[in-house]
């Protein structure tokens, strides 16, 4: 259990709204999280759940019709969630907070060499100039296992393979000298066989770095591969949270099993896979009770009335569910994600 | 690239080869009225004899042979029209300097305010404070929307009357150089300005923008070295053709301000049927259309790494 000194970027009742012709959306409700120094945690869920626009609000990146409207950020005792100029966002983009992004073969400029894309995050953050700047570009090409450098400094984008790019875009965030690295779906635009090489190259990053790592994606996948903790995302709003063991196998939010039932790995042979019914809620509307009551056959009365709390379920585990209420009736999950537990997560070996 | 711009040339001089076999073959279907000074004067053996010897009576492809042993040694033919018994190029060469310097000077100046109007109004739409895109975009749209007409014989009108401005040009005077040469840019100001605006808009909506920000690059750094020079690069294709069609000069504006250059000298010379001229005109217009095409395309390459002129994959 990390002490609470350990926390390194705490969110507070964050509250994020869009104004969209003249009607506010609100992307994020109420959310709090804490993120341990050090750790690796995923953040997980459909699309639209709001996980991506949840950790760029960390980096001053809304667009421009997004704001907070209320909650905090705290990251090494300042409040990131009051800064409004573009000068106080620029103390820690980069320099604390930097991020990985999900397309690599878009995210780099077409037209400038690979080096000097780095050399740019190199001269922001290091301090560094002509030549000694040009060494450390080099020496974090390097660090992301490619090969022929010098080369490869002269290059452009268009030079680099899929797989390639997205080792030239974490050289880049690793080249700032970050704390935190936010990875936004950082396998979801590649190969299959490319993906297990760059988890495996942050996973050695983080290590070799001391970073502290937050995994946006919708991959169970890749969250089995990498996470150490897991929050669970869904309509703007974290359900649940845990280790990692903790919401694979011992999963409360009827969400989760949703979202765990909907494994391809636990579909029968024969059958058809698990889809979740229904859509998820409009955010331009006011959400009343548990988001998800609507889509979730068990939904308990009280669901639709109230907000459930964080109920504590371990010192390291909570979720957001009206079921972990000692005067709610028992409600077990479906039997195959009981069974999880025995098949001890083979399935995502 | 040598290899690429080497074939392009010879491919442009085989457009250029295409081009002035259609009008010569096209102008020898003219009246033949266009060859002398006083034809309705003429007996029918005087002209038959004048077009003896003109060489219009040799067969088609001999007098193309003789056209372009003309061109080659840089006898172009007199005008017969015109200014009877002149070297057309002489015709050309007093007046092509003139347009040239005007044109030059309105380009110049529309690059230099129609490019920071792109800039400003791209900048001004990504952010909060769009009240100068929409003034821009005003004034893009009256300037493209309006027929040209308008505003130049606006522009001339009040303009001459500002105290030492006049309304016609003289080459000795600088500030009659002032209206025209205004005149000239406003169509370009516009020009550069709408589209510049909108490939920078294009280019800071996109993720390598974004990573720019997530790595801590200043906004104003991001504009500079990442979207305005990547928003350039389709504008830059034109600027060649731009600087080389000033030569042409402008008919409209030419007229109005009786400048004595080049434009209107085509449409004047196809009224008289002055044919060598138009041949001249015509070929040298064509060539340089090609040449600013040919040095747009090389540019483009310079600034895009991503062009591989003269390979195969190129797809070109």
């Amino acid at each position: 259990m990390p002490h609470e000194n350990d926390i390194i970027l705490s969110f507070q009742d964050l509250d994020i709204r869009f104004t969209l012709r003249g009607q506010v959306l609100k992307a994020i409700r109420g959310v709090s999280l804490d993120v341990y120094r050090g750790e690796s945690l995923a953040i997980v869920g459909e699309s639209g759940s709001g996980k991506s626009v949840f950790t760029k609000s960390a980096m001053g990146l809304l667009d421009a019709n997004g704001t907070i409207a209320g909650g905090h950020i705290w990251y090494e005792g300042k409040d990131l969630a009051a800064f409004t100029t573009e000068k106080e966002w620029l103390t820690i983009r980069g320099k604390e907070i930097a991020m990985v992004m999900q397309d690599p073969m878009t995210s780099l400029n077409p037209l400038k060499t690979v080096g000097d894309q780095i050399e740019e995050a190199v001269v922001l953050h290091q301090g560094l100039r002509g030549e000694a700047a040009k060494q450390a570009a080099l020496e974090a090409l390097a660090a992301v296992g490619i090969d022929d450098v010098e080369r490869r400094y002269k290059q452009y984008p268009h030079e680099f393979s899929g797989g390639m790019r997205q080792r030239v875009v974490i050289a880049i965030a690793v080249a700032c000298r970050p704390k935190v690295l936010i990875c936004d779906e950082p396998t979801t635009a590649l190969d299959v066989t490319i993906q297990a090489q760059i988890l495996d190259l942050i996973k050695q990053l983080q290590r070799k770095l001391e970073l502290t790592t937050i995994y946006i994606t919708h991959d169970l996948g890749v969250v089995a591969n990498v996470a150490d903790r897991i929050a669970v995302m869904y309509a703007g709003d974290i359900i649940e949270v845990g280790k990692c063991e903790e919401v694979f196998y011992d999963p409360k939010h009827p969400y989760t099993w949703a979202l765990l039932s909907s494994l391809p790995q636990l579909g029968v042979k024969g059958q058809e896979l698990y889809s979740i019914k229904g859509t998820p809620p409009n955010l331009f509307y006011e959400v009343h009770g548990d988001a998800f009551a609507p889509r979730n056959p068990q939904a308990l009365n009280i669901d639709f009335v109230e907000r459930p709390p964080f109920f504590d379920v371990s010192p390291t585990h909570k979720a957001r569910t009206w079921l972990l209420d000692p005067r709610a009736p028992k409600v077990e999950p479906p039997e195959h994600i009981r069974h999880l537990r025995e098949q001890g997560g083979k399935s995502y070996a | 690239m040598a290899k690429y711009i080497g074939k392009r040339l010879l491919r442009s001089l085989l457009t250029l080869l295409i081009i002035i076999t259609i009008v010569f073959s096209l102008l020898r279907l003219m009246p033949i009225e266009g060859y002398f000074q006083n034809y309705e004067k003429m007996t029918t053996t005087q002209i038959q004899v004048g077009l003896q010897q003109l060489g219009l009576k040799d067969p088609l492809p001999v007098q193309m042979l003789h056209f372009w042993q003309g061109v080659a040694r840089g006898n172009w033919g007199e005008s017969h029209k015109y200014r009877v018994g002149v070297d057309v190029m002489t015709i050309i060469a007093g007046k092509m300097p003139l347009s040239l310097a005007l044109g030059m000077a309105a380009l110049g100046i529309a690059l230099l305010l129609g490019l920071p109007l792109g800039i400003l109004m791209a900048r001004s739409a990504s952010s909060k404070w769009k009240i100068l895109d929409r003034f821009g975009t005003v004034f893009v749209v009256i300037i493209q929307a309006i027929p040209s007409a308008i505003y130049h014989l606006l522009i001339q009108f009040y303009g001459s009357q500002l105290p030492g401005f006049e309304m016609f040009f003289s080459a000795g005077k600088p500030i009659t150089w002032l209206l025209p040469i205004f005149s000239l840019s406003l169509g370009n100001i516009a020009y550069y300005a709408m589209w510049l605006r909108r490939y920078m808009v294009d280019e800071s909506n996109k993720d390598y923008v974004k990573l720019a920000r997530a790595k801590g690059v200043p906004s104003a750094q991001i504009s500079r070295r990442h979207v305005f020079r990547n928003a350039f690069v389709p504008l830059a294709q034109f600027i060649p053709t731009s600087v080389i069609l000033t030569l042409m000069g402008s008919l409209y504006v030419e007229s109005l301000y009786s400048i004595p250059g080049m434009g209107g000298l085509l449409v004047q010379a196809i009224q008289l049927q002055d044919n060598t001229l138009v041949q001249a005109l015509v070929l040298i217009y064509a060539a340089i259309s090609i040449l600013g095409l040919l040095v747009g395309d090389i540019l483009m390459a310079l600034l895009d790494p991503r062009i591989t002129l003269g390979k195969k994959e190129g797809g070109r």
